[in-house]
């Protein structure tokens, strides 16, 4: 058995120093939500007066649209997820484990998609929704997220380090290439899968850009977007503490999915820092 | 796995059919000024309503009351919200009216992408002719108006009369106002030696809309022209340099408050930091409240009043304004043309509930009214219909090219430039996008 070495008191003393430093600005946010805009324009300081209200987070929920903003970033942020996911784990097998003309150079067009940043494209795409007469629908906030050419790579080199003993196995007992890929390979995947997942949710429920120029009907609004819009033209100075609480009632689904999925989340990221 | 499959091919399908119509015509009005349903989603007595989001939520409220037979969707969009109208435009899925300020108006004008509204708002019976100044320049391109203005706003002197008051800079209950730069370094130097404080509340930090201002208000005192013609600005000018100056010395000599972002001066102008706060018509009201209320720094002590003329040149102070425009739509129907139409007939009408977000009226009949008078400081702002100027219309990229002046004139005063590279830089940047469109 190997001896973990207890860490100093110092060591504490500083893990805790960086998380309250870290915190900091989250606890911040936090009591400014609860904060009275009028008081907050006065003085930014009264965030620490103890005279709190519940008003901001009555004032989010009493707008009825709130709930269909939500609605909407759920629907779109569990599509992609599950396109992602779907299309990622095909692309990746295919790419890991069929050997066809042209694999390698399709492999490096789509790492090529990892370099081309959203803002060089977003007109063509703009313009093809257009035509198709998409925009302000569910499929025009779902369907470009779905070509994630990181979700193609992660899982091309998950599927890669699995080794083919597994496949010529399961060939030997007669079963098809989907049913190796489904029933033997796909389950091997799931911590991948999750890290993908989680990441392509976090993503699609925080996208502005694309929503904002997609979904400009208000009943189509994602929530970054209809918050954005319930602003008024100085929220940061007339507006603070409902700007606030927006914020906070905004990060809540994330800070839920990330208590749900925290285990999967810390994997998927000492993952990548231990490669 | 399947039903989850099968449940969002049914949700993509059901998402590509669009909306069914009720018999009514539908009016689609899009706009900034922010969301507050939750105070005001059923006001409908638009003298209830407070503050710009409040004031325009319940006119529209009130407007679909009294018109049944409309039905308005109302997309209320983050501030400035032409991200989304030109994705709008692009996609042919524009809005009937939106919100626009008039120095983004030039832009759509010059691509074709809103109607002229000359002849229909003769025709509901608003003349142009009614419209102040400012607010007529504000949307008239090549002699017809391009859009409906509904308020004008401009930098103000807002001034804490109990600072002005211990600095012996009251006179008959009226603050004294400097009528020349001398006058100005002068009573600056003396609100800082009685006060102890700096004369001028600055926002300083992170900001170039402020400087803008001040900027071009000092250059047209001085009856100095920057553009001279669409494609073409000079900012290499006496004029410019003068207004820069006169900036850099009240900051050199400790006259402004420091390292201040907007939201920092505005708060710190509550609590008398200093004396004379430079911002727009909007806070009128809110500084109001604030002199209302006992035991603060402005309590019974507040006024306001129009930028004073620095320079024997002219009293002019930089103006914009906002404005309802019409994007254009060739699938938009006659009955949504008329819905759109009584919509700014409406709205017309109850101008002065909307000038009463401390905006300046773009009615003369308005400003004459003694409702609008009475309202606390408008009399003494009235003036400011005549003397408030925007960039001429002419002029395109009017947004960027602000910006491209702020932040020149921020380095210029701010010590980051000096007086001579700042305009040299600005006039480079400014014909670079004029002379590229």
């Amino acid at each position: 058995m190997i001896a973990v070495a207890r860490p100093s008191r110092l060591g504490i003393a500083l893990v805790a120093l960086a998380a309250l430093l870290m915190l900091a600005p989250m606890i911040w946010v936090l009591l400014l939500s609860f904060k009275d805009n009028a008081a907050l324009m006065a003085d930014t300081a009264s965030a620490f007066d103890g005279r709190y209200t519940l008003d901001n987070y009555a004032n989010i929920i009493a707008v009825g649209e709130v709930f269909g903003w939500i609605g909407n970033s759920l629907i779109v942020s569990l599509g992609m997820t599950a396109g992602v996911l779907v299309l990622s784990s095909l692309a990746g097998y295919g790419f890991a484990r069929l050997d066809f003309p042209g694999r390698n150079a399709l492999f490096v067009i789509v790492l090529l998609g990892l370099a081309v940043p959203d803002q060089a494209i977003i007109i063509a795409r703009h313009q093809m929704f257009s035509q198709a007469e998409l925009h302000n629908t569910y499929a025009a906030l779902i369907l470009p997220g779905l070509a994630g050419p990181f979700g193609v790579f992660l899982m091309t080199q998950y599927f890669r380090a699995i080794p083919k003993d597994i496949d010529e196995a399961a060939l030997l007992d007669n079963a098809s290439r989907f049913r190796i890929f489904w029933k033997v390979l796909l389950p091997l995947t799931l911590p991948a899968q999750a890290t993908l997942g989680i990441f392509t949710f976090l993503a699609a429920w925080n996208d502005y850009w694309w929503p904002l120029i997609s979904a400009t009907n208000e009943e189509m609004f994602t929530l970054t977007v209809g918050i954005a819009g319930s602003q008024t033209n100085f929220a940061q100075t007339e507006g603070l503490g409902f700007l606030m609480a927006q914020a906070v009632f905004a990060g809540l689904p994330i800070l839920i999915v990330y208590l749900f999925f925290q285990k999967y989340i810390v994997q998927a990221v000492a993952g990548t820092a231990g490669r | 796995m399947r039903s989850l499959t099968a449940l969002l091919l049914a949700l993509l399908l059901a998402s590509c059919a669009r909306e069914d119509g009720d018999g009514r015509t539908k009016l689609v009005l899009q706009r900034f000024f922010g969301a507050c349903e939750a105070e005001y989603g059923s006001v409908t007595d638009i003298s209830k309503a407070e503050g710009e989001c409040g004031i325009i939520t319940a006119i529209i409220n009130r407007f679909e009351a009294e018109n049944p037979d409309i039905r308005v969707v109302e997309n209320v969009v983050a501030w400035p919200g032409y991200d989304q109208l030109v994705a709008q435009l692009a996609a042919s899925d524009a809005p009937d009216l939106v919100t626009m300020h008039g120095q983004a108006m030039s832009d759509y004008h010059a691509r074709g992408l809103i109607e002229p509204l000359d002849a229909d708002l003769r025709r509901i019976g608003i003349d142009p002719a009614d419209f102040t100044d400012a607010a007529r320049d504000a949307v008239t391109i090549d002699g017809a108006a391009w859009g409906m203005p509904f308020d004008t706003w401009a930098p103000l002197w807002h001034i804490n009369m109990n600072l002005f008051r211990q600095a012996g800079l009251v006179k008959d209950g009226k603050p004294v106002l400097p009528t020349s730069r001398a006058e100005l370094i002068a009573q600056a130097e003396q609100f800082k030696r009685r006060t102890g404080k700096p004369y001028l509340v600055y926002a300083s930090a992170n900001e170039s809309a402020s400087f803008m201002r001040d900027f071009f208000t000092l250059v047209m005192q001085q009856n100095g022209q920057v553009f001279e013609g669409p494609r073409r600005a000079r900012f290499r000018t006496p004029e410019a340099r003068n207004a820069l100056e006169l900036f850099k010395d009240l900051y050199d000599r400790g006259l402004t408050t420091r390292n201040q972002d907007y939201s920092a001066a505005v708060a710190g102008f509550m609590q008398g930091d200093g004396g004379v706060f430079l911002v727009g018509t909007w806070m009128v009201g809110t500084y109001e409240a604030e002199a209302n209320k006992p035991g603060g720094a402005l309590s019974g002590g507040y006024a306001v009043a129009n930028y004073p003329q620095l320079f024997p040149g002219r009293a002019a102070t930089f103006a914009g304004g906002h404005n309802w425009v019409m994007p254009r739509d060739k699938d938009r129907s006659p009955a949504e043309h008329e819905a759109a139409l009584r919509f700014l007939r409406f709205f017309a009408d109850h101008a002065f509930d909307w000038a009463r977000t401390g905006h300046l009226p773009t009615s003369r009949r308005v400003i004459a009214m003694p409702e609008w008078r009475a309202l606390p400081h408008r009399a003494g702002l009235a003036t400011l219909a005549d003397t408030g100027i925007s960039t001429p219309k002419a002029i395109r990229r009017q947004f960027p090219i602000e910006a491209i002046v702020g932040s020149e004139a921020a380095s210029a005063i701010l010590g980051q430039k000096s007086i001579d590279a700042a305009p040299a830089d600005m006039e480079r940047r400014v014909n670079e996008i004029l002379q590229n469109l």
